[in-house]
């Protein structure tokens, strides 16, 4: 099972959006829209392992960190992210962070019940 | 724009993942029954949105992009709502935010629908440069033709609150709510929310007008029936009177507006809230809220103050006030009292969460990195980051990396 990390992404977000509408329309049934996401979610961390190579550095201050069912969550302040190309400044970001060995099934049962509770892991 | 070998990696790869997902799930839309226009619709929201969001850069051609502003252009004029059958002119706005409709209205709605906002402000922005509006909320709502949405962009401080009425042809209002999960239900009132709607707006400037308190008179009698189900309330006495409604705030006001519903029962409800007000006691519940609106409907303005905090026991109708002063001092001490009660409670509790998060974000977008971790180190207080596989969202736009490294200080 894949990580479900990427469904609060501007990509997966407004997956979840249109899917959404097609339900309030009754055009797809709710059981539909998940096959859709979890189809998403191995589309999504395939990519992402296999069709992107480009690497990026950052520092900032930590304001605080956390550590919860091998998940990391982090928030950054005055940080820079560099990247050959270019340079992006914030005041403050967030870093949400699963365990990249191998995707633990505490991970995804985190994220899911997140989902479910609008809870703060992401 | 003109797209150079180092072009950002990101429009690419999402258009690589919209493909394979469509692909993939084509199958399962098949097994379901369901029609392969439904899956290039999906895939039409899908695409979209994500145009509308402007993180991604690049999503489209320019020729695309130039059809895009041509299908505005037309959204604009034509109040219908577009089928989303068709491809590229369907660019009408696929709107994922809920847009706001001026009013003197409170956020009624529930927390989520702020969350929701703040996440993609940006829109707003966007909507309101192009000046999407019939066609753009109607075709995201997919709602039945003759209805117009109407909207306008609130603009307060910080906080985006947002409510969407869309008026129908017929002049009924009907609420779209936000969920959580980003859907969109339609709460349709009942048809005596569009007279207490036309009510409001003379409301605002004045407040109770002398008629009103007549209507009041009468309430006394049923002030019997009423202690079975309001305790506490069996010894109190209002005279007619005595009755004083308070400050016609425009936000109670209009908490009481939207609650409304049902017939009758609207005497005791204004018995009902003067007697609470008169202990200062909780709010009352929704019931009350309704039967108070009921009373208003069939008279001139005439607002009810539901408690809620910092109400002051002002008097809406000055007239009966003067005359009735000192009657009325005892009550008002009693009111003030007890409102300032809940005033205090509020506070008190609200500082019970530590949100600075909240306070700080001076950004409309969160900026937020999901990824995976290989390693995270940590020095005293010197942390170092190895992560892997990420999208990260920054001051809007969408960014991703296969390896970042970062350091910080804690």
């Amino acid at each position: 099972m894949a990580y479900q990390l990427y469904r609060n992404t501007t990509l997966g977000n407004s997956l979840q959006e249109s899917l959404d509408e097609l339900i309030q329309t009754q055009q797809i049934t709710p059981q539909l829209a998940l096959q859709v996401l979890l189809q998403f979610d191995k589309a999504i961390n395939t990519a992402l392992a296999n069709r992107v190579r480009n690497r990026v550095n950052f520092k900032g201050s930590l304001n605080t960190y956390r550590f919860c069912d091998n998940v990391w969550t982090f928030v950054l302040n005055d940080v820079e992210f560099r990247e050959v190309t270019d340079l992006v400044k914030v005041d403050k970001v967030k870093i949400v962070a699963c365990d990249g060995k191998r995707a633990s099934y505490t991970c995804v049962m985190i994220l899911l019940f997140d989902q479910l509770l609008d809870t703060p892991h992401l | 724009m003109a797209s150079s070998a180092n072009s950002n990696p990101v429009p690419k790869l999402y258009r690589s993942v919209i493909e394979d997902v469509i692909n993939e799930v084509r199958e399962l839309f098949l097994d379901e029954g369901v029609d392969e226009q439904v899956l290039m619709e999906l895939k039409t929201l899908w695409e979209n949105k994500l145009m509308q969001s402007k993180a991604v850069e690049g999503f489209h051609t320019e020729e695309q992009a130039a059809l895009q502003a041509a299908a505005q252009q037309q959204a604009q004029q034509s109040q219908q709502v577009t089928q989303q059958t068709q491809s590229q002119q369907v660019l009408l706005p696929q709107q994922q935010q809920v847009t706001n409709w001026q009013s003197t209205r409170p956020n009624v709605t529930s927390a989520p629908q702020q969350q929701v906002i703040v996440q993609d402000p940006k829109i707003l922005q966007h909507m309101s440069a192009t000046g999407m509006s019939a066609a753009a909320t109607a075709a995201t709502l997919a709602l039945p033709t003759g209805v117009s949405p109407y909207q306008q962009l609130i603009t307060s401080q910080g906080n985006v609150s947002q409510n969407v009425y869309l008026k129908t042809a017929d002049g009924q209002i009907l609420q779209v709510v936000r969920a959580a999960n980003g859907a969109q239900y339609i709460i349709q009132p009942q048809q005596q929310m569009v007279l207490q709607q036309q009510v409001l707006p003379q409301m605002q400037p004045g407040g109770v007008q002398a008629p009103v308190i007549q209507q009041v008179r009468p309430i006394t009698q049923v002030l019997t029936p009423l202690q079975g189900g309001l305790p506490q309330q069996t010894g109190v006495i209002i005279q007619p009177q005595q009755i004083v409604l308070t400050g016609n705030k425009v936000q109670q006001n209009t908490q009481v507006m939207q609650m409304a519903g049902q017939a009758g029962q609207m005497q005791q409800v204004q018995q009902v809230q003067q007697v609470q007000q008169a202990q200062g006691g909780a709010a009352p519940g929704a019931p009350q809220q309704q039967q108070a609106q009921q009373m208003t409907q069939p008279q001139p303005p005439m607002m009810l103050q539901v408690d809620g905090a910092g109400d002051t026991s002002s008097d809406e109708d000055e007239e009966e006030e003067e005359e009735e002063y000192d009657e009325d001092e005892d009550e008002d001490k009693d009111k003030d009292g007890g409102e300032d009660g809940q005033v205090e409670e509020e506070p008190l509790n609200s500082e019970d969460d530590v949100s600075d998060e909240e306070d700080q974000e001076l950004f409309d977008t969160e900026n937020v990195v999901v990824c995976q971790y290989d390693k995270i180190h940590r020095s005293k207080n010197k942390w170092k980051f190895h992560l892997k596989d990420g999208i990260m969202n920054l001051n809007g736009r969408d960014y991703v990396f296969s390896k970042a490294v970062g350091d910080a200080e804690w």
